[in-house]
């Protein structure tokens, strides 16, 4: 390039703040070292007791942390089993309430008239709390089976399906329907049929839309497991167990279980990511 | 005729209106089965009318109180905790997501953990909080903080990053100082994505400050809710607390739309 303009360094040099900011490479390792600092400075004021002097609290109520791992150690497979209960009633509720959420939002754009009124009910869903669903359903739920575990199982489930048709519902339906400007004509000028600007477009055109939904609904979904296992006729699952364990004034074991809560929040979010770029690559 | 009615069709509230309808009469039909296989239909599925009684009946539910009065006053207990929650929390997340976008250093530290706290079920905290609190007043307002913050807080800061770079460079030709980009580029480009995260939060800290009642049997809603399924009180009292939750968590949405509307100019130009 002839007009490429050479700067010559003129004047004093720049302070060593202003290059160590400008340098590529802390740049790109301060986003994890930075965060990385913090936590060992949280976790540091956790083990040495100094949160617990700014929140007035004590080591019963607010473990140490190495007395969490050791009693999530000491009651793995307890753990193990409330996980597993949670994790079925979050995922099932997650993935028939997405398809159910998907299938709507279909339904209201092919046919706008009707269908954009159910958007708006649907959303009106998404804003019953969870508090006042979770009991409704356990009644209605009495006679699906004699099995006390299996009944509350399935009013969990439908818990948790309600919120996320909600969020997949509203989400789904833009993407299907903001559509690249002209892309819609197009399918018009080839004569193509409804179906046909479905597959062709439409869906395609979602697909990033259903990931922006499923962010918000994974872990979305966990935290109404959680709370609807409050509710449920059955004990068991992590958030039953947390409120259990305090019930019985044992913080540290519902510690070990409010940890294990965060763990299936993060692996299911990071499980996600995963997907997403699998999924998706072709659109970066 | 008909082309009244296809008028009517094209009224936007139209099919909002037909599916509340269906909704109605798939809870009636339901309430007639049940009615009639159930010994107790009113603990699975009352029909809409005997509620509507129940909650303009004068019948004392508590020692002194008729049923909508119970649900009101504990209601305003409940309420008015998550509200003065939801506005802290609210307020912090803006601040924390402004801090944030002005420092780069803060914004690298803190941003993981912001993605990070989504992921905790912060309502399985509850009872923690109630524990180290020890006063039901403070964890009602402290849980409907953290669950309103972190919605706010990504949301806002997702909107401070969505201004685009001609913006940044027009400001900068106007020589325009830090204060002036942000009152006059930054602050409004968040505003709807600040809002967004408003819509988020307001239902869940409706659902936490109900929540946290039920872990103590101190009043309010969510004490109300538990003692009326133990047939502590008439069931009825449940099931309009259901159905004002519900009106609420919608209603607050509804009214956060409107502060929106009003306080975005450019939403109504359009």
């Amino acid at each position: 390039m002839e007009y490429e303009v050479k700067l010559e360094k003129v004047g004093r040099k720049k302070s060593l703040s202003q290059r160590i900011k400008e340098n590529k490479t802390w740049q790109k390792a301060s986003t994890i070292v930075l965060p990385l600092i913090f936590g060992i400075v949280l976790v540091g004021l956790w083990q040495t007791e100094v949160l617990h002097s700014w929140f007035h609290t004590d080591t019963f109520t607010l473990p140490l942390i190495n007395k969490i791992g050791g009693i999530m150690g000491d009651i793995s497979d307890k753990i193990l089993e409330n996980t597993i209960a949670t994790v079925e009633v979050a995922f099932f509720g997650l993935v028939i309430g997405s398809v159910l959420g998907y299938l709507i939002a279909m339904l209201a754009a092919l046919y706008p008239k009707i269908g954009s009124g159910g958007l708006s009910v649907i959303g009106a869903f998404a804003s019953i709390p969870v508090v006042a669903m979770a009991p409704v359903l356990n009644n209605w739920t009495k006679d699906v089976s004699t099995d006390a575990n299996l009944r509350s199982m399935v009013s969990k489930i439908i818990v948790v399906t309600l919120i996320c048709a909600a969020d997949m519902g509203l989400n789904a339906y833009r993407g299907l329907t903001e559509l690249k400007p002209f892309s819609e004509d197009l399918m018009a000028i080839y004569g193509a049929p409804k179906k046909i600007t479905l597959w062709k477009l439409r869906i395609p055109n979602s697909i990033p839309y259903v990931f922006t939904a499923l962010k918000v609904s994974v872990p979305a979904s966990i935290m109404t497991a959680i709370v609807s296992e409050y509710f449920a006729e059955y004990i068991t699952g992590v958030g039953r167990a947390i409120r259990e364990n305090i019930v019985l004034a044992q913080y540290s074991t519902a510690w070990a279980y409010i940890a294990t809560a965060c763990l299936i929040g993060v692996v299911a979010y990071v499980v996600l990511m995963v997907l997403q770029s699998i999924l998706l690559r072709r659109y970066h | 005729m008909k082309e009244k009615f296809e008028v009517l069709t094209n009224k936007k509230w139209f099919s909002s209106l037909l599916w509340i309808l269906l909704l109605i009469i798939a809870w009636e039909v339901g309430a007639f089965v049940v009615a009639n296989t159930k010994r107790i239909p009113e603990n699975v599925l009352p029909h809409l009318y005997q509620i509507i009684i129940a909650g303009f009946s004068t019948d004392k539910v508590t020692g002194d109180m008729t049923a909508t009065q119970a649900v009101l006053s504990s209601a305003a207990q409940t309420l008015l905790r998550g509200f003065l929650g939801f506005v802290l929390g609210a307020a912090i997340g803006f601040v924390f997501a402004l801090v944030m976008k002005m420092s780069g250093v803060l914004e690298k530290v803190l941003f993981p953990y912001l993605m990070l706290i989504q992921l905790i079920p912060v309502l399985g905290l509850a009872p923690i909080v109630l524990a180290i609190t020890g006063d039901i007043n403070v964890s009602r307002v402290i849980i409907a903080a953290i669950l309103s913050f972190y919605p706010v807080a990504t949301n806002t800061l997702a909107g401070f990053k969505s201004v685009e770079k001609e913006k940044y460079d027009l400001m900068f030709i106007c020589a325009a100082k830090p204060h002036v980009i942000y009152t006059k580029v930054l602050i409004p480009a968040a505003l709807p994505y600040f809002f967004t995260g408003l819509k988020i939060a307001a239902p869940m800290a409706v659902t936490a400050s109900i929540l946290v009642d039920t872990l103590q049997g101190d009043g309010g809603l969510g004490c109300l809710l538990s003692q009326s399924l133990k047939h502590a009180m008439s069931i009825y009292v449940f099931w309009l607390i259901v159905f004002f939750s519900a009106f609420v968590g919608i209603l607050v949405g509804k009214v956060i739309g409107w502060i929106e509307y009003g306080v975005s100019p450019w939403k109504r130009r359009a």
